[in-house]
């Protein structure tokens, strides 16, 4: 007589690690699927003048366009992190790091006002505003926890940067914000595990990791 | 749930002679399909290219937090396995219950487990790149082969005595090293934290 019961444990646990991996593939395809389409903002402002009256009255704002292109870079108030926002075209993507263990990517649509809201992974949130083309003030919202923090516009070599490569089956991933003054903030994840990151050459991107050369680019959105 | 499904293999020294060819796939079946199951998780883990991410449970402060918690529990429950299964056996006194006590704790760590193994395959893969990785990739791969021949020698009759406390054995020995080289070591790098 044969006993059941281990084959259903078995064919259980079989059933929920398949369960899971479903979740995971779309969670997976959800979570890089961050750069599609963005209905509205870029939408010329010229569209046909039809006397739509649905369509709320062209504020009088004083900037009818979208943000200019430009980078921004700064600190969080308590001076604990880092945060830059990258804009171009109306989008934009933003990085916030501590330079150990707290580091998120965050991308999202800009406001023809200037004000943005950009989510990342594990439900980070920043909201901005920029101000005169100047300054982002804003705050981060990440693992509980709420960071104010103010980014002037940066000019080159300050700026977010970004480096991935595989080196011995280990998957890197690092990004940079180089401050303006020149103070860098990193953050290198090998297989997902962050830990503080070595210096960037801020005019070549190159940056020396586990015996390899690799080199961190720009990060536009 | 009357009858102690282990008890065939309690105390008895077994003296009964085993019969030949058809004993022989008793041990193959359960050794071949675990060896199937640890190498196809670790091809798998190899082949597969890392996400770095997957699906996540709220109310954690991190997936790895998750992940700990959740082997953590898996490693709790180890424990009671090793201590119902010395009462199965005889070797500490126990309750009457000790053998359902022993099959349903098995059964909730080893289905607590397999998220954990999932989102590491899924999101990591077979990594190698420091001794710590290494052994937990292997170990991790090793233990759902094991897990199985387990499952899969419990419905064999009249196998020799020490054969499944021996199995058995080895399963828990290899969920605490798989721990010792990832919850443990999480909580121990990043702080025990929810």
């Amino acid at each position: 007589m044969k006993r059941p019961g281990p084959l259903l444990t078995l064919l259980a646990g079989l059933l929920l690690g398949v369960f899971m991996l479903s979740l995971d593939a779309t969670t997976g395809t959800k979570g890089t699927s961050y750069r599609n389409e963005s209905p509205g903002v870029s939408v010329s402002p010229s569209s046909p003048p039809s006397p739509s009256p649905t369509r709320t009255t062209p504020s009088p704002t004083p900037s009818k366009s979208a943000p200019p292109n430009a980078d921004y870079a700064g600190r969080t108030d308590d001076n604990s992190s880092a945060v830059a926002v990258s804009l171009r075209d109306g989008k934009a993507i933003a990085y916030f790091c501590d330079g150990r263990d707290k580091e998120s990517w965050l991308r999202g649509d800009v406001k023809d006002d200037g004000t943005m809201k950009l989510t990342g992974k594990h439900g980070a949130e920043l909201n901005g505003t920029l101000q005169e083309g100047k300054t982002i003030r804003g705050t981060v919202d990440l693992g509980g926890q709420r960071y104010g923090f103010t980014a002037d516009k940066a000019v080159r070599p300050s700026g977010l940067y970004r480096a991935t490569a595989t080196v011995r089956g280990a998957k890197l991933e690092g990004g940079w914000i180089v401050l303006p003054g020149g103070g860098q903030v990193g953050i290198l994840d090998r297989d997902g595990k962050p830990s503080a990151a070595p210096r960037i050459d801020p005019e070549t991107g190159a940056v020396t990791i586990d015996g390899e050369q690799l080199t961190a680019r720009p990060v536009t959105p | 749930m009357t009858v102690d499904p282990n008890a065939a293999t309690q105390g008895s020294p077994s003296p009964q002679p085993a019969n030949g060819r058809a004993s022989a796939a008793r041990y193959l079946v359960p050794a071949l399909v675990a060896a199937a199951v640890a190498v196809g998780l670790g091809v798998y883990g190899k082949v597969h290219e890392p996400t770095g991410i997957a699906f996540d449970l709220a109310g954690f402060s991190s997936t790895g937090a998750v992940k700990s918690w959740l082997a953590t529990t898996a490693f709790a429950f180890a424990l009671v396995q090793l201590v119902s299964a010395f009462m199965m056996y005889g070797k500490l006194p126990g309750p009457s219950w000790a053998p359902v006590l022993h099959r349903w704790s098995g059964r909730i760590a080893f289905l607590v487990s397999v998220p954990v193994a999932v989102h590491c395959l899924y999101a990591f893969g077979y990594q190698t790149y420091e001794p710590r990785v290494l052994w937990h990739s292997l170990l991790g791969c090793f233990f759902f082969g094991a897990f199985s021949a387990k499952m899969l020698l419990l419905r064999s009759e009249r196998l020799p005595g020490w054969l499944l406390p021996f199995v058995g054995g080895l399963v828990f020995v290899v969920l605490t090293a798989v721990w010792l080289t990832s919850a443990l070591w999480f909580f121990r790098t990043f702080g025990v934290k929810t």
